[in-house]
Order: structure tokens, then C-alpha cells, then sequence
């Protein structure tokens, strides 16, 4: 019966002719390693939000007077089970951002940037800016203190644009000259409808640009997809499967167990316009920009170099245009690639320490290390042009 | 792909996949079931004495109206009722509550102390399709499929506690 | 090989001290005897803590998640009508603007209203709350907070586990998740070791391995 339902809807739409061509038509490499499952894991977590976010919306209420109740109270007392959702929520926003991070830093070590997947890396990157923005607004909503004056902060950076500019769009961004009602509503709408669906229509583009361009190779050779390639399903489909239920059993620890990183006690105090939480440091995900902006003295230089880092991080395929791809065959770009993932750990762990001198000084020193990959890139390039001519050839 | 079809392994995770998708939607359910405050006891206390003896009023408990009916004592009813299951719960008490939700469709039934239509002794008459009831709720006449609902209550001097059980245990 | 001990274990060292662990940054300890801890910890203690915070507290202090208002309001016939008409916990909203009278003679004698305290135990944690309800300018100096019950430790303790049976959820509740929670890891891990296995054989029919 189940079986002659199912024929007749595929007789009409041809699903099975789709899956037969999208998935197991569809050849990859055989020797992905593990972390390219991190682009799978990340479209699971983005799932878990939206499902999760949407439940929060029925209880959630936007309004400077009842938002920290409906979330304490309601939320997290009054309806069986919210606790989880929210729970899902927070610890997934975090899972989130952790595996966007290694997504990167994974398309990184494997030139995944390059020809001919720029515009994959640059849709990547929408993606990962997006999300940021998705982050910050939602962090708002709870009205706790961290929320509050989180943003407080946030909205302070734009002034440090020298002349009116800087305060207009300062004031421009919470709705007034302080945060208040309109701010909260303005970035409840942002949080829940408007940056989620551009990035539904980010990572859709992004998920057929991979398609389009093909999937990388840790070796850095392109493979002749009619011979070595596998069928996508069921190899890749159920190796990925493995690994998100690893990823997802991890996430559930937390979700459980370890929610006090997530929800950070200082949130479960209301905002109070009149006194700032003693410790204000960023989320864990924003805070090697702050320690960039931090440890340049001058406020506005600071800004210029932690938006130089973003915009570095957009012109990546094209600072590197070196004519061999990944990390494995490169060791120059191999030893630059370490003092990337140090500078980036350490310049994240700083900026949740004290502002002492001996910090700032060694903020400085990670921020050039941060600044030394990307401006060492087109000086690799060139060396290995060079390498390239002399052995006559993609050979290494 | 029919060999593997009878593979155990493939039917364990087949099954556990259904036992997952079930946890997952358990929960979310579960949200939308009532919350903590709306199942928590709520009581209201109604002072009997300040009712006129043949009057109703209506107060409101756990968000549905009640109607709290206070009987002349010595209360005669010469009416025909379908069933008598109310009554022999209320009898020999002169003020009792009843959720004043018409079984019908849900409408809020008027008590007409005076009669209606050709029921010339105190009814409940609801406007919205003509169903009749009896002071102690038991249907008269029209849609209405049983008898209106009784909260529990119980009476302590001139009080009666809407929500605790006395002498209504439960709900009906 | 090496590369990926490497990069594996940096990794999770970095998100252990930035999510779990994070030996670097400033943490702000107190003491607490543990005799009294264990008081804080305990269910049992709670409704002598109610009650203790009912004589000591609730002059000025609110709990409004367990609907417990500051006196002056809870004497307030205004309390039962609203009540009744919004539900034991009023919204804020509602609570400010029925009751600005009382709040802003509150307001008048501490410089500020004092806090409610719903959620106060997981801001705070129980070894701050014990040493500052004991000796309020000791841990915040200049504090409108008077010392009410100084020297009395274990009534502190005490109202601590009421405090704490507001914010967080009851210890059947808490059994009942960590039960659940061991469930759902156990669940994954098995799906996930039985895809591996199926994966497997499926491959090595089709020669893939």
C-alpha cells in the first residue's frame, strides 16, 4: 500500500530521478578527511535554531517591561519543556558559531577559496558576517544585564568613525540616543525574520555554489570525478550521519549539563541603565575583534583594524594566488596557517583577561600575527609562482 | 538495496530513527500543553450570604465564569428534567456552583428566575440555541448533549470554596 | 598524523578554556562553610527559609516569581483584586504602575527600589549571597543593604535554599532531566556506532572499502 502510494506521487514528480542524480550520481573525493563534515554540521545546527527559535516566539515577548520575565518565568518555569528549547537555543547559537569558525578555518588550511570557489568563500563569508549580526540582536532579546549593556557597547563602536558620522549611525542602530523599546522591537524583528531569511538565502546559494564548483580536496588536485569519485550516497551521506550524531551527542552534554557558559549567570539579572555588570567582556565569538580594537590605543584605529581583519578575511582568494592549493603541499603557507590559528586562540583568550599593559602589548603582538598571515599571502604566492616555473609544472 | 532491506541492523536504525523523531517531537508537544500556572489549584471563595436567596451570580474560576446559585430555602421545581444526575448530586443544598459554560457550543446560559417560553418556573436558558436547564443544571429541552459541568467545591459557613473538594469531590 | 593530534587537541583546549574552564580570566571566589552549603543545597530547608524570609526580608525585598511582594504591598487590598484578575505572578508592567506609591516610598529609603529577588540565586550564586547577606558592606561597600541578620549563619543558609528553590528547578525536576539527558547521549551514540556499521557493510557490498 505504502508502496503504491509512493509510486504514484514519483510517477508525478520524479523525486526518485532527483535523488538518483543529485545524490548518487553525485561523485566526491574518497579522501575527504573529518572536517570537511563541519559544512553538514553547521546546516544541522542552523536547522536546531530555527526550529528552536520559532517555538521561543509563542512565549517571547518583545517589551522592555515583560521580555526579562517571559524569558525567566514563562520560558523557563511556566511551560513544560521551554527550558529545553531554550536551552537548545542558546547552547546552539554558540555550537553554531563554534562550527562556522572550523568550517573556515578547515576551508583555510585546504585553500577551499580558491579557483573556482571564490564566490563559495565569499557567499561563506556573507554567511559568517550574517550570522554575527544574528547573534548580537539575539543576545539582546533576554533584557538581562549582559544584554543590555552587550549592546550598550556594541552600539559604542561606530563612534569611534571620527565626526558625525560615527554618532549617527551609533544612534541610528539602537533607534535613539539610549537603548530602549524601540531598540528591543527593531532587533526582535531583525532577529527573527530578517536576517534569518537572508541567510536561509545565503547558505541555499552557498549550498549550490559547493555543488556547482565542486568540492575541494585535501590534496589540492582536482580529481577526475568519472573514476575516483564516490557515489555521495550512501557513502558520504552516512559517514556525515556518524559524525552528526558525534557533534550532536556532544551538543546534548551541554544542553543538559553544562549550561552555565550559555547562560551566563550576570544575564539573569534585569537591565539596569544605572549600573554596569562589574566583568563586560564580548560573547567568546567576537572576542578576538575586541581585543584588536582594545589594544590599539587610538579608539578609531582599532576600529579600522578589526574591520581590516573582516574585509582581509572577504579578499582571502585573492590575496592568495598562489598556484598550488592546500596546506598539505605548501609548507610555507602551512607555517603561516599555524600563526593564524595561534594568533586568532590567543587574541580570543586575551580578551576575556583584565586590560593590564602586559595584555594590551601582547594583544598587539597576536594582532600582527593575525595581520602577518593575510599580508604574508600574496609573498607566498609569488615564491611559489616562482617554484612553479622552475619545476615546469604542478608538481611538488 | 532488498537484501539489505531485512538487514537487522538496517530495520535497528530504521526503528530507533522513529524512536528519535518521536523524542524530538515529544517535547515540542509538550510546550503546547498547559502551562504551570493554569494547572495550578486555583480557589475562589464566594461569601453566600451576599447573594440574594433566588439569584445567581457569576464569578470567574480558572478563567471560565461560574455560576454560584443560591436557593430560597424549602425550594420547590416542578419541572421535567432528562436526566437527574445534577440533582441528586446537589440536593439538600441551597448554594452550589456550576461552570456556566452551556454544553452545547459554549455559550454563557441566562438564569431566569421567572421562567421562559413554556417554562413557567426558574430555568437557565441559553440564547444562543435554545437550550433549557434546570437550576441544578440537568437539561430541559433543546441541543445541549448532557448536563452542565460542576466544579469541585466545598462550603464552610457562609463560603463556598469554588476548587476544593467538599461535597463535590471533582469535576463532573 | 601528527598534524592532526595537532590541530585536534589545540582545539579542544581552546573551547575547554572558553567554555568550560577559563583559567585566564578574573573569577571572584567567596567562602562558605560547607555545613552550610549543604543547607543552601537541601529542598527541605526551604519553607523554614519562606518563612525566615518573610520575618527578615520581605520589608523591602520581592520575590515575584513566587508571588511574595515587599509588605507595604502585600498589605495593599489593591494585591487580591489584581491578582485575581492577572494571576498570582502579576506582570511587571502591571505590578509597577498599581503599586508606584509603595515602590517609590521604597525607592525614597535605599536610594533605589530594592531587587527583586526571583532570580537571584543563579546571578549570584550561593557563596556570594552568603557572605554579602551576612555582612553587606564587608563584600559590597556603600551598599543601601542593611545588615539584618548578621551572625546568624544558618538562618542565612537557609533562606539561601528558598532563594534557590525559586530560581532553579526542584531536585525531582533536576533527576528527571539529567535522566533525560542521559538518554538522549545514549540514544545518539548508539545511532550513531549502528550507521557506522551499516555504512560499512553497505560499502563493502558495493566494493567501496
Amino acid at each position: 500500500m505504502l508502496g503504491r502510494i509512493g509510486k504514484w506521487i514519483d510517477e508525478r514528480t520524479h523525486l526518485s530521478d532527483l535523488w538518483r542524480s543529485q545524490m548518487v550520481d553525485y561523485k566526491v573525493p574518497k579522501n575527504l578527511t573529518f572536517p570537511y563534515a563541519f559544512g553538514v554540521m553547521a546546516l544541522v545546527a542552523f536547522a536546531i535554531q530555527i526550529i528552536s527559535g520559532i517555538f521561543l516566539t509563542m512565549y517571547y515577548q518583545p517589551n522592555v517591561q515583560t521580555a526579562f520575565d517571559s524569558v525567566n518565568y514563562t520560558i523557563m518555569k511556566e511551560v513544560p519543556f521551554m527550558w529545553l528549547i531554550r536551552h537548545v537555543h542558546a547552547a546552539g547559537a554558540n555550537f553554531f558559531l563554534a562550527i562556522v569558525y572550523l568550517h573556515m578555518f578547515t576551508g583555510i588550511y585546504y585553500n577551499a577559496y580558491k579557483k573556482p570557489r571564490e564566490l563559495t568563500w565569499i557567499v561563506g563569508w556573507l554567511i559568517f558576517f550574517v550570522l554575527l549580526m544574528t547573534a548580537l540582536s539575539g543576545y539582546l532579546l533576554p533584557w538581562g544585564q549582559l544584554s543590555y549593556w552587550g549592546m550598550v557597547v556594541t552600539t559604542e563602536i561606530p563612534t569611534s568613525i571620527p565626526g558625525p558620522l560615527g554618532e549617527a549611525i551609533s544612534v541610528w542602530m539602537k533607534g535613539g540616543y539610549e537603548l530602549g523599546q524601540i531598540t528591543l522591537g527593531r532587533f526582535f524583528g531583525l532577529h527573527i525574520w530578517l536576517l534569518p531569511l537572508i541567510l536561509l538565502g545565503l547558505v541555499s546559494l552557498h549550498l549550490y555554489l559547493v555543488r556547482a564548483a565542486g568540492i575541494s580536496n585535501p590534496e589540492g588536485i582536482e580529481i577526475d570525478k568519472k573514476k575516483e569519485g564516490v557515489p555521495f550516497h550512501p557513502y558520504m551521506t552516512l559517514k556525515e550521519a556518524a559524525y552528526v550524531m558525534g557533534y550532536l551527542a556532544v551538543f546534548f552534554f551541554f544542553v543538559f549539563f553544562y549550561m552555565h557558559h550559555f547562560l551566563p549567570p550576570d544575564n539573569f539579572e534585569p537591565a539596569d541603565p544605572f549600573k554596569t555588570p562589574p566583568h563586560i567582556a564580548p560573547e567568546w565569538y567576537l572576542l578576538a575583534f575586541y581585543t584588536v580594537f582594545r589594544s590599539i590605543p587610538n579608539k578609531f584605529l582599532g576600529f579600522v583594524a578589526f574591520s581590516l581583519i573582516l574585509l582581509l578575511l572577504l579578499l582571502l582568494p585573492f590575496l592568495d594566488f598562489s598556484p598550488y592549493k592546500s596546506a598539505r603541499r605548501r609548507s610555507l603557507f602551512f607555517a603561516m596557517y599555524i600563526v593564524l590559528v595561534i594568533s586568532s586562540m590567543a587574541l580570543t583568550i586575551l580578551g576575556a583577561m583584565p586590560p593590564t599593559p602586559t595584555n594590551a602589548m601582547l594583544g598587539l603582538v597576536f594582532t600582527a600575527g593575525l595581520f602577518s598571515f593575510f599580508l604574508s599571502l600574496p609573498i607566498i604566492s609569488i615564491i611559489e609562482w616562482g617554484w612553479y616555473k622552475t619545476r615546469g609544472g604542478d608538481k611538488t | 538495496m532488498e537484501a539489505s532491506r531485512r538487514d537487522v541492523i538496517g530495520l535497528a536504525i530504521g526503528g530507533l530513527g522513529v524512536v528519535g523523531v518521536a523524542g524530538v517531537l515529544y517535547p515540542i508537544i509538550k510546550t503546547l500543553a498547559p502551562s504551570a500556572a493554569s494547572l495550578a489549584s486555583a480557589k475562589v471563595e464566594v461569601d453566600i450570604s451576599q447573594i440574594p436567596e433566588g439569584n445567581v451570580r457569576v464569578v470567574s474560576w480558572k478563567g471560565k465564569p461560574v455560576f454560584v446559585v443560591r436557593l430560597p430555602a424549602n425550594f420547590q421545581w416542578n419541572g421535567t428534567t432528562k436526566e437527574n444526575d445534577n440533582r441528586k448530586l446537589l440536593e439538600g443544598h441551597n448554594a452550589y456552583a456550576l461552570i456556566a459554560v452551556c454544553t452545547h457550543l459554549g455559550c454563557v446560559p441566562l438564569w431566569k428566575p421567572q421562567g421562559e417560553a413554556e417554562y413557567k418556573y426558574p430555568v437557565f436558558h441559553c440564547p444562543c440555541h435554545g437550550g433549557f436547564y434546570s437550576p441544578w443544571g440537568d437539561n430541559i429541552a433543546g441541543p445541549p448533549p448532557r448536563p452542565l459541568y460542576i466544579p469541585p467545591q466545598s462550603l464552610q459557613g457562609n463560603k463556598l470554596i469554588i476548587g476544593e473538594p467538599g461535597f463535590v469531590k471533582e469535576q463532573t | 598524523m601528527i598534524k592532526t593530534a595537532f590541530f585536534t587537541i589545540l582545539t579542544l583546549v581552546f573551547f575547554y578554556i572558553i567554555w568550560i574552564n577559563n583559567v585566564f580570566a578574573p573569577h571572584e571566589t567567596y567562602e562558605m562553610p560547607e555545613q552550610y552549603k549543604k543547607i543552601a543545597e537541601d529542598d527541605r530547608y526551604a519553607k523554614e527559609g519562606k518563612q525566615l524570609f518573610e520575618q527578615n526580608c520581605q520589608a523591602c525585598h520581592s520575590v515575584r516569581y513566587d508571588a511574595v511582594y515587599p509588605s507595604a504591598i502585600q498589605a495593599n487590598p489593591n494585591l487580591k483584586a489584581l491578582q485575581e484578575q492577572y494571576g498570582k505572578v502579576l506582570p511587571r508592567d502591571v505590578y509597577e504602575s498599581a503599586f508606584q506609591a509603595e515602590l517609590a516610598q521604597l525607592k525614597e529609603s535605599f536610594g533605589k527600589v530594592p531587587p527583586d529577588l526571583s532570580t537571584i540565586y543563579i546571578a549570584k550564586g550561593k557563596e556570594y549571597l552568603f557572605n554579602f547577606i551576612l555582612e553587606p558592606q564587608k563584600v559590597l561597600p556603600g551598599t543601601s543593604m542593611p545588615a539584618v541578620i548578621t551572625g546568624k549563619p544558618e538562618e542565612t543558609a537557609k533562606i539561601i535554599s528558598y532563594l534557590r528553590s525559586v530560581s532553579e528547578p526542584s531536585s525531582s525536576e533536576k533527576a528527571k532531566r539529567t535522566l533525560m539527558g542521559i538518554g538522549t547521549i545514549a540514544y545518539l551514540v548508539v545511532m550513531g556506532v549502528l550507521i557506522w556499521i551499516w555504512r560499512s557493510r553497505i560499502l563493502k557490498r558495493m566494493g567501496l572499502h
